[in-house]
């Protein structure tokens, strides 16, 4: 059976290509304020909107946390269109209710844009015939044959990874990170891996600054990159150095710490106190995740 | 190339974690008596992550590092942990792989990670040449561990999902090319300028 394009997996297809022009904007309009060549070594600070006030910013942070995780391995195991599509809607309104500016999620979706587009297009060619499925024939092309289930399950994978996605907003940027790793030593991670994760989170933007001081000075001597063995040589060497000094200050960085007084923990100022309508607000993700599963089990439309 | 969040089955996403936290934990208590360790890793672990957002000129596109085999190599038995924040940061920073599919993620970077910082003290030998040979051995394996640790994986999401398996193997081969020659390269300069970096 030959039939058209169904609507949704092109809007989806719409919506990331739309996601990713958007950051190739955003990066071209950065680099015409600073320089067309050099490469973005820039991470984003994940707790920008930390001091805004929503419900998320009020919600006790284990209690987020925990109810958050498990909402979202209870949405990936959705495996209807329409169920995935109501995660999705959820994930919006979660969003919205966060009160955190539009371009950080988005720019979330633009970074999986790539990977996601490739299930879209690899999966619906590739997969294997299913007796009584749709097959879609791209029209020009006769030969591209659409398969409607691979189709089916390439869009169930990508509304589910952008119902995720969204949702990591809410999540990690409602508090600062420092409150959100002690709610994470809280949930039992051990205490060295937060120790690790803020430290890492600190240095990062320390040496990115240095990868690009060197980038810089690669340049001035007159270094471009290009397809060939020079190219790689001279990016072995740079990691090579970003390596050596990264080391060089681990040991000044330890016994800065040490003279501070550190002993293997970072002193902590919050404390947590759950109330009922933190609880509340867990039991409500979690029970709307149960929902969303039953139903996406029982094929209730 | 990292799994994002959906494409996995819960059982294999959950299991990959399990998995993760077990090696995690044995890396951890392996460190148990070093925590002056601990910020060493962590700044490590920071300069891996600035050196993958290094875009390396692969003809008209390009291709991001990811080193594997430097990670195995100057971290040792550490690598795993090393690995699993890092790809943590990613995913909460840049969503590079979902937070459910970290389990996943960090087993198919992990795992090559620790068969170099297994193979790499043997593979050595004591001149640059032999650091170098042992560089491209462990960058191009770790890598290409990682390509065939990312099929199985995507593998495992069922039959729709074997020609993405297939594609992104093949989408590989270059990479596994460059990580080679890039960690050949550093492991010469690191055995020429701090050779005391690279674990006995």
């Amino acid at each position: 059976m030959i039939i058209h394009l169904p609507f949704f997996p092109l809007l989806a297809l719409a919506a990331l290509t739309g996601a990713a022009a958007l950051q190739l904007r955003r990066r071209r309009r950065q680099n015409g304020q600073a320089d067309a060549q050099e490469p973005d070594w820039s991470a984003p600070v994940l707790d920008e909107a930390a001091d805004r006030d929503s419900p998320f910013h009020r919600w006790d942070a284990r209690l987020k946390i925990a109810s958050l995780f498990i909402y979202c391995f209870l949405v990936v195991s959705l495996q209807t269109l329409t169920w995935a599509a109501a995660a999705l809607a959820i994930s919006i309104a979660a969003v919205m209710a966060s009160r955190i500016p539009w371009s950080r999620p988005l720019r979330r979706l633009a970074a999986m844009s790539g990977f996601l587009t490739m299930f879209l297009i690899v999966v619906p060619l590739t997969a294997p015939a299913v007796p009584g499925e749709t097959l879609i024939v791209l029209d020009p092309f006769s030969s591209l044959i659409l398969h409607g289930e691979g189709l089916r399950l390439a869009t169930l994978v990508v509304v589910k990874a952008c119902a995720i996605a969204l949702l990591m907003e809410p999540l990690l940027a409602t508090a600062p990170l420092a409150v959100t790793l002690q709610a994470l030593a809280a949930l039992r991670l051990p205490n060295a891996i937060c120790q690790m994760i803020l430290l890492a989170h600190r240095y990062i933007h320390v040496l990115g600054h240095e990868a690009r001081r060197m980038q810089r000075s690669m340049r001035l001597r007159g270094f471009a990159p290009r397809t060939d063995l020079a190219t790689l040589r001279a990016y072995g060497n740079f990691l090579g150095m970003l390596f050596v000094r990264s080391f060089d200050r681990t040991q000044r960085v330890f016994e800065a710490m040490q003279s501070r007084g550190y002993r293997g923990a970072f002193p902590t100022w919050t404390t947590f106190a759950a109330t009922p309508a933190d609880w509340a607000k867990g039991a409500f993700w979690i029970i709307m995740g149960i929902i969303l599963l039953t139903m996406d089990r029982l094929n209730l439309c | 190339m990292h799994i994002s969040d959906g494409v996995l089955p819960t059982s294999v996403a959950l299991g990959c974690y399990g998995l993760t936290a077990v090696l995690n934990g044995v890396g951890l208590w392996r460190l148990r008596d070093h925590t002056e360790e601990l910020p060493k890793i962590a700044v490590v672990t920071s300069s891996f992550f600035v050196a993958s957002l290094i875009h390396v000129p692969f003809g008209p596109t390009s291709v991001h590092l990811l080193l594997p085999g430097i990670v195995g190599a100057l971290l040792g038995p550490a690598a795993f942990v090393s690995i699993t924040v890092g790809l943590l940061l990613q995913s909460l920073l840049f969503q590079f792989g979902g937070i459910t599919a970290l389990g996943a993620n960090a087993l198919m970077m992990g795992l090559p990670a620790l068969a170099a910082a297994y193979a790499f003290p043997r593979l050595r030998g004591r001149t640059r040449t032999s650091h170098a040979i042992a560089g491209a051995i462990c960058g191009a394996g770790g890598t290409a561990l990682a390509a065939v640790n990312l099929a199985i994986l995507l593998g495992t999401a069922g039959e729709s999902f074997f020609g993405v398996a297939k594609i992104a193997l093949i989408a590989h081969l270059p990479v596994i090319v460059i990580e080679g020659v890039v960690s050949a390269f550093v492991a010469a300069f690191l055995f020429q300028v701090k050779p005391e970096l690279l674990r006995p």
